[in-house]
């Protein structure tokens, strides 16, 4: 007798950059995990413009590849998959990093908090259990939540996560306008401003040499404070 | 003719452009409400700065806050000098933030209509 599936279709949404070494290993992990689940998935990898095989890898691995021709940055590769997952109509989306510092578990575990629907928008947070993440690293996703919550109101314990699912409502309603890594704090004003309902799960962040050596700079931080701040002062004067 | 005059009929062009501008912007659609109000306290203020020049200038000198000349031709042009890169910077603001947002869109169509031609129905399970 073939198991029961869930109605739900959802895209797995993988925004990548010169990320040859570790892709097919972490779309390998999703294959292995969504696989044995009751779900309907499509993994979608967005190539934003690398230099190496990252596309060609993703390709090797079976999965759906958009290719931006040149680099956007990770805001931008991320509305281009959730983009692809609204005008084909899935019901739901996941994002999650490409250098391989989420377990795919934890994208089921989301998935399904999901599939209970009373969140919008779910982010899988790392520091509600942040072993192994280095001090200043905390020190920085904390900093950037706090000036989050300053600039725009939104209280979350890890609004750096890559981490995200998405409901149909926030598919359909989610736009933002800046396409570096500061997109993460901005997605989250602009959910609170189309009234989704915003939720955190904890989930286990690995950190390897290589998603340590990938991860943001802790400078980096200060380019997405500057232009989250242009960002709050050009909609306080107006679009 | 006076200089106040002159400063005036120079970047009253300019202040009218924007005010223009503004207006045609908005009801177009292409910008806020907010963002329409904006524009035209600045343009409004700017004008009334100049047209007030005379009696700003008096009133700061009558009551000891400036001891500077009064308005000179230098002054004229480069005040006007200012007000005009105002103007052309606010225009050039409004179109770069119009292209980008249709870049970013068209790159975005592109990238997704690029792959459809592809593996479209690889990985699904």
């Amino acid at each position: 007798m073939a198991a029961k599936r869930n109605s739900a279709r959802i895209a797995i949404v993988i925004p990548a950059y010169n990320e040859a070494e570790s892709i097919a290993q972490v779309i390998r992990e999703v294959q292995h995990v969504f696989g044995s689940s009751a779900y309907t998935y499509t993994i979608v990898v967005v190539d934003d413009g690398s230099k190496d095989a990252t596309a060609q890898l993703a390709l090797d691995a079976g999965v759906h590849v958009i290719r931006h021709i040149i680099n956007i940055g990770s805001g931008g590769a991320t509305a281009t998959g959730l983009s692809y997952a609204q005008q084909h109509g899935y019901t739901m989306a996941a994002t999650l990093d490409a250098d391989g510092q989420h377990h795919a578990e934890d994208v089921l575990k989301g998935v399904r908090l999901m599939g209970k629907g009373k969140h919008d928008l779910l982010i899988g947070s790392r520091l509600v259990v942040n072993a192994g993440m280095s001090r200043t690293k905390r020190l920085g996703n904390k900093g950037l939540s706090f000036i989050t919550y300053l600039l725009f109101g939104v209280n979350t314990t890890d609004s750096q996560s890559g981490l995200r699912i998405f409901s149909t409502r926030a598919l359909d309603k989610l736009k933002w306008k800046t396409s570096g890594y500061e997109f993460c704090s901005e997605m989250l004003w602009r959910a609170k401003q189309q009234k989704l309902d915003i939720g955190e799960y904890p989930v286990q962040a690995i950190y390897t040499d290589y998603s340590k050596a990938k991860g943001q700079n802790n400078w980096n931080a200060f380019n997405i404070v500057k232009s989250l701040v242009r960002r709050r002062i050009v909609e306080i004067i107006g679009e | 003719m006076s200089r106040y005059l002159i400063l005036l009929l120079l970047n009253t062009p300019f202040i009218l452009a924007g005010l223009l501008n503004a207006l045609v912007n908005y009801k177009l659609k292409k910008v806020s409400s907010r963002k329409f109000v904006y524009q035209l306290s600045m343009w409004i203020i700017i004008f009334a700065g100049l047209a007030l020049v005379k009696p700003i200038y008096q009133f700061l000198f009558s009551n000891h806050l400036t001891q500077t000349e009064p308005l000179s031709l230098f002054d004229v042009a480069e005040i006007t000098g200012i007000v005009a890169v105002i103007f052309i910077s606010s225009r050039s603001r409004s179109k770069i933030e119009v292209l980008e947002r249709r870049i970013q869109d068209l790159h975005q169509e592109l990238s997704i209509r690029l792959s459809e031609g592809g593996s479209d129905e690889s990985g699904k399970k």
